[in-house]
């Protein structure tokens, strides 16, 4: 800013400076609403931002989340053969896991689905808890899962009005519907 | 006639106290400053710590060298690439572990695309304190797009658990990688454009131009680092002068501050450093991803991590150098790892620098130096 002028002309040329510098952020602005209303069709800064308005109406439509997108967690019970990683490697234990050896009368031949890699079931699971509220979704324990079956989901819709709600027993789950538990 | 009314030339004025924050949005988290105001002078600024203390450096005496990882991310939430990175290399080189070139190449791009979505967010944020709406909406925009290429790169927008001991948690695909290189043609323009429309405004310029100057060998005196003592004219980038993970191969300039508005060290050339740096990441992003080698993503250390030793490592992350001193007593978990943040250090100018601001000029002081309260509290 100019320094040198004095008393008058000082005061002019900050207005005119306030009023150029401004309206030249306006134009790039007014572009912008133009552009993305559809209104003129020219190259933006050399990159065509495409149509319309960049705001997603949340609620209406719903982003389509990338496969590997971490979210609620789903564990398969079919395929769980009680192997604990998941338990242990979780950073802030957040999975309960109960399981017992197989009585005689048991089928101790059993093995996992083919989709869950059929690995012998050795154990038999008497509990599967996820405390989501706890799940800090750093993915450490799918990855760990030998079978596969524990899974992060694409749902991440799932607020509670009562936090020991978010205690997922994997092995009592609605049929219709497999991703909701059957008490909720 | 009232004895309390003071005559004419004689009126009692006192100090107020102001409490800003901790719930303050120009504060950029939970810091609670304690402003001793005269008037609308400032006489005295206390920063009060603490409220997003989360005991990260004991909390991670307790952890696996694996499980840690989610943790670190939680430091710097705005640049959490960066913060596993430096976290990452000094595991690695406790075991003096060689990493494979492709799993270099991956995390320059993430760690850059991370400083580019940090930077826009202290840039946008910037503008929104000093009453500039719209560019914080032009940030928010761009920042999107790389939230989503970390979507798809690693399953996470912000908290990503994905540069691992030993090199990264997943292989980035072709065309994820072209993404990125679309991205960069894309946004050099807008950046072009989020320049021209916020930093030679002459409000803004006004506002931040000559406020809160921090010399250059104050700078240095309290330990700044990164666009805070660059932007104070003091030539000093790690990625430059100590080049760590393949750094030295990528062709970029450091951005030092020019005082082409205001002076050195003054809150518009600290702003000005970061948007530059947006150019040279977008630069060093582009020569990493087309120069990316075939290889093994990860290597050079088993799956479960038993060390011993002590290493201290510094990285460049967006706000300054992170420092981390980790020792290792040959267990699964680290004895001790204690965090050297830069956020910290930036904080401590206030009480100094603060003396004689007007009020208002204190919330482009903090808005410029950049801090994340989750960083320095930990």
């Amino acid at each position: 800013m100019a320094t040198n002028k004095s008393g008058v002309r000082q005061y002019f040329a900050n207005i005119f400076d306030a009023i150029r510098t401004v309206s030249g952020g306006m134009a790039i602005t007014m572009r912008a609403f133009l552009k993305s209303n559809g209104l003129i069709r020219k190259k933006l800064g050399g990159y065509d931002y495409g149509r319309g308005t960049v705001t997603l109406s949340y609620p209406e439509s719903k982003e389509v989340l990338p496969a590997l997108s971490r979210n609620r967690l789903f564990n398969h019970v079919e395929g769980c053969i009680s192997c604990n990683q998941c338990a242990v490697v979780c950073p802030v234990d957040c999975i309960t896991i109960e399981s017992r050896k197989k009585n005689d009368d048991e089928d101790s031949g059993e093995k996992t689905p083919e989709r869950f890699k059929s690995k012998p079931i050795k154990l038999k699971l008497l509990r599967f808890d996820i405390d989501e509220a706890l799940c800090c979704f750093c993915g450490l324990c799918t990855e760990v899962c030998p079978t596969e079956c524990l899974v992060h989901t694409a749902e991440f819709e799932y607020s509670k009005y009562d936090r020991d709600k978010f205690v997922y027993d994997y092995l009592n789950f609605n049929d219709d519907n497999p991703l909701i538990p059957s008490d909720a | 006639m009232s004895t309390a009314t003071p005559e004419p030339g004689k009126l009692r004025t006192e100090e107020l106290t102001i409490n800003m924050g901790p719930q303050h949005p120009s504060t950029h988290g939970v810091l609670r400053v304690e402003l001793i105001t005269d008037g609308e002078i400032i006489k005295a600024a206390y920063p009060h710590l603490g409220y997003l203390h989360r005991c990260f450096e004991k909390h991670a005496e307790t952890r696996d060298y694996v499980q840690i990882v989610p943790f670190v991310d939680r430091m710097d939430y705005l640049a959490s690439m960066n913060m596993e990175l430096g976290y990452v290399m000094a595991v690695e080189k406790l075991l003096a572990a060689e990493i494979p070139e492709r799993a270099q190449a991956i995390r320059v791009i993430v760690c850059e695309l991370n400083r580019i979505a940090s930077h826009l967010l202290a840039v946008g944020t910037y503008a929104i304190d000093l009453g500039a709406f719209t560019p914080f909406l032009y940030a928010f925009r761009d920042r999107e797009k790389i939230l989503h290429i970390f979507e798809k790169i690693c399953g996470a927008r912000l908290l990503y658990n994905y540069i691992r001991p030993g090199g990264v948690a997943r292989d980035v695909n072709k065309d994820t990688l072209a993404e990125i290189v679309e991205f960069c043609k894309y946004f050099k323009p807008l950046l072009h454009e989020l320049d021209a429309l916020l930093s030679f405004n002459s409000i803004f310029v006004n506002r931040t131009a000559g406020i809160a100057v921090i010399k250059t060998d104050m700078a240095v005196s309290y330990g700044l680092s990164g666009p805070n003592l660059r932007g104070s004219g003091y030539d000093w980038d790690l990625r430059k002068n100590a080049p760590y993970c393949g750094y030295e191969k990528y062709d970029f300039d450091v951005c030092v501050a020019t005082a082409e508005k205001g002076e050195l060290g003054d809150c518009w050339n600290r702003y000005h450093v970061r948007v530059r740096e947006m150019f040279e990441s977008l630069k060093i992003i582009e020569q990493a991803a087309t120069q990316i080698p075939e290889g093994p993503i990860s290597g050079g250390v088993g799956k479960t991590i038993k060390a011993e030793g002590e290493v201290f490592l510094t990285t460049e992350c967006p706000r300054g150098e992170l420092g981390y001193h980790l020792v290792a007593d040959g267990t699964k978990k680290p004895h001790r790892l204690k965090v050297k943040s830069p956020c910290l250090n930036a904080i401590s100018v206030l009480d100094e620098l603060s003396a004689g601001m007007m009020l208002a000029d204190i919330v482009a002081l903090i808005g410029s130096i950049d801090i994340v309260l989750g960083e320095v509290d930990r």
